[in-house]
């Protein structure tokens, strides 16, 4: 098991001995108010909000949740953008007791009611831009409360201090749709989550974070925000990310998180007008959820910024590693946090410790998930002679776009699958230059296609995908076809092997 | 200053160049009709990109629009020949 003391020396000792354990959100978030009640927590939509300020609302939202019948160990859907709402209703779930499931902004109505049920939500916390997104949900289960984060109280209610290993945050993984499952993270975890990012920075608190990330994923929320909770820090939620840079040279951020592709447009825009974009406060940069180049760290260098890759899961809280020696092993996402166990097994990571959920929603998804107590990260690794972690490839059927979107092929195909005149479809991922591109492989069944009458098979799949395209998030949506005139590679048990095929792959 | 259409996609085309890098080597091939997401291939980050380039470039300032509002580079030229 690792320590934490191999970080002592990336810091001074009197910030090395600040990080501490919390045994609940609400130690943590008391904590800080405390040490910093005077201090900007956030800034949003040009106001700024204390910690102290921020406490009282949270107290507020915790006498609405109280009045819409909302206890202690029930789970509270949350829907809502980027916004103070957002964190305001997420402490108050948790500072009752409560656990939060994130719903992702972009979900349908339908889906967020799918989610109602499958999680059995007390209530659903919404904010009121997003009000045609619970219209199934009223009209099907007219008694669950539905909360606009807008809402507040002239009574306040005060905060319970959950027991570590009690559910605090349901945060979704593998996909965007009902299929995709949801990490169960408790107090334990996501507080140590928490702690871990602060390892191996020089200079981690009082600083001033910048949020871009969504808050429904486990890097907005944990290494972004709650980290800058942690430190005492502030917090500016750019409500529009086109304009992040005019956001960024306004409030002047000292710490950033980012996904690579972030990154990489930050840095080519600094390049292509000659200054650097992220300002001159900025000092650090966490890079993680998609793997991070070594040219992304030697550039910032340059500009005297510290890029420090990362490596985590949803369902390890966010990190499981980070790289204090970037410059010197670019390749490495770095040295494990202490409070995990990590075995390799055939190469694979596998894991288990403090900071791992509790298992997913679903028995199904977790029989396949863990092994003997272990989860298997299905990243395969490698560790050099100081311990540093490498990841070289994965045996998971997911797709990690550079964005840290992920993409399930097999979720993707089912879609597919139902274009007439399918007989079987494989999607996967090329890359040309620096875009990603999203692949789907037909093979057509032709005995259907002759009968439809069908004798272009090109425009004919190219329109019936299009269709298809059109009702998916812009990061599934398909990029190229290509309709084979063979089968696929098969397994033994015929399927289609996954790892065998892919045409246009290089 | 007023730019012709063609002027704009003359920029506009820098722009895509930045953008791709050597995504697209074939940048002729790349018209009115050309889809940011399905031809081009552009994810999320990619779309913020070209917004964010495109009001450098142009000295202009997208109001708040989606993405999903601008499926071809043609829908693109129109909102900058809207708002020069």
């Amino acid at each position: 098991m690792a320590d934490n003391k191999i970080f002592a020396k990336y810091t001074d000792a009197e910030t090395f001995n600040k990080i501490v354990d919390y045994s609940s959100l609400t130690d943590m978030w008391e904590s800080s108010v405390k040490s910093c009640g005077d201090s900007p927590a956030v800034i949003d939509e040009g106001k700024e909000y204390t910690y102290a300020e921020l406490d009282a609302e949270i107290a507020a939202f915790r006498a609405v949740l109280t009045d819409h019948g909302i206890k202690a160990g029930d789970v509270v859907g949350l829907l809502a953008p980027n916004s103070v709402g957002f964190i305001k209703a997420y402490l108050a779930i948790n500072t009752i007791g409560a656990a939060a499931v994130l719903l992702p902004a972009h979900l349908d109505a339908m889906t967020v009611f799918g989610c109602s049920m499958k999680f059995g939500l007390k209530g659903l916390v919404y904010d009121a831009s997003l009000e045609e997104k619970t219209e199934i949900i009223k009209a099907k289960v007219p008694t669950l409360p539905l909360i606009t984060t807008a809402e507040t109280s002239y009574k306040t209610v005060p905060a319970v201090y959950p027991d570590e290993n009690s559910l605090s945050t349901v945060i979704f993984t593998g996909g965007t749709t009902g299929n995709s499952k949801g990490a169960r993270l408790s107090h334990r975890a996501v507080v140590r989550g928490t702690k871990n990012g602060c390892y191996g920075i020089k200079e981690i608190f009082n600083q001033r974070y910048f949020l871009v990330l969504p808050l429904t994923h486990v890097f907005g929320l944990i290494r972004n925000t709650l980290a800058a909770f942690y430190t005492g820090s502030s917090l500016f939620i750019c409500r529009n990310n086109k304009n992040m840079f005019k956001d960024i040279a306004t409030y002047r951020p000292t710490i950033m998180i980012f996904v690579p592709a972030l990154a990489e447009m930050a840095l080519n825009l600094s390049k292509q007008f000659g200054r650097n974009m992220l300002g001159e406060d900025m000092k650090t940069i966490i890079c993680g959820a998609a793997p991070v180049s070594p040219y992304l760290v030697r550039e910032y260098a340059k500009l005297g910024i510290t890029l420090l890759p990362g490596y985590g899961l949803t369902e390890s809280a966010n990190l499981v590693s980070g790289n204090p020696e970037a410059l010197a092993k670019p390749d490495s996402v770095g040295l494990i946090y202490e409070g995990m166990e990590y075995k390799v097994v055939d190469g694979e990571l596998w894991l288990k410790g403090v900071n791992m959920m509790d298992g997913y929603f679903g028995d199904e998804e977790n029989a396949l998930a863990y092994e003997d107590g272990w989860f298997k990260t299905g990243d395969l690794v490698r560790f050099d002679e100081d311990g540093f972690l490498y990841i070289t490839g994965r045996t998971k059927e997911i797709i990690v776009l550079s964005s840290g979107e992920n993409v399930s092929p097999a979720e993707l195909e089912v879609k597919f699958y139902e274009i007439d005149g399918v007989q079987d479809c494989l999607v996967y991922d090329i890359t040309e230059g620096n875009a990603q591109q999203l692949v789907l492989e037909i093979l057509p069944r032709a005995t259907v296609l002759k009968a439809r009458g069908v004798e272009d098979l090109d425009a004919y799949f190219k329109e019936e995908v299009e269709k298809i395209n059109s009702t998916l998030p812009a990061f599934e949506k398909i990029n190229k076809i290509v309709i084979r005139d063979s089968d696929f590679v098969r397994t033994p048990a015929m399927k289609i092997a996954r790892n065998k095929n892919g045409t246009l792959k290089k | 200053m007023a730019l012709s259409r063609n002027e704009i996609k003359e920029k506009l085309s820098d722009v895509m160049k930045m953008v791709l890098s050597d995504a697209q080597p074939d940048l002729s091939a790349i018209d009115e009709s050309s889809r940011l997401v399905e031809d081009l291939g552009l994810n999320s980050v990619g779309v913020l990109y070209i917004v964010i380039a495109i009001e450098e470039f142009f000295g202009i300032e997208f109001e708040d629009v989606g993405f999903d509002d601008f499926k071809v580079i043609g829908d693109v030229v129109d909102y900058i020949e809207e708002h020069i």
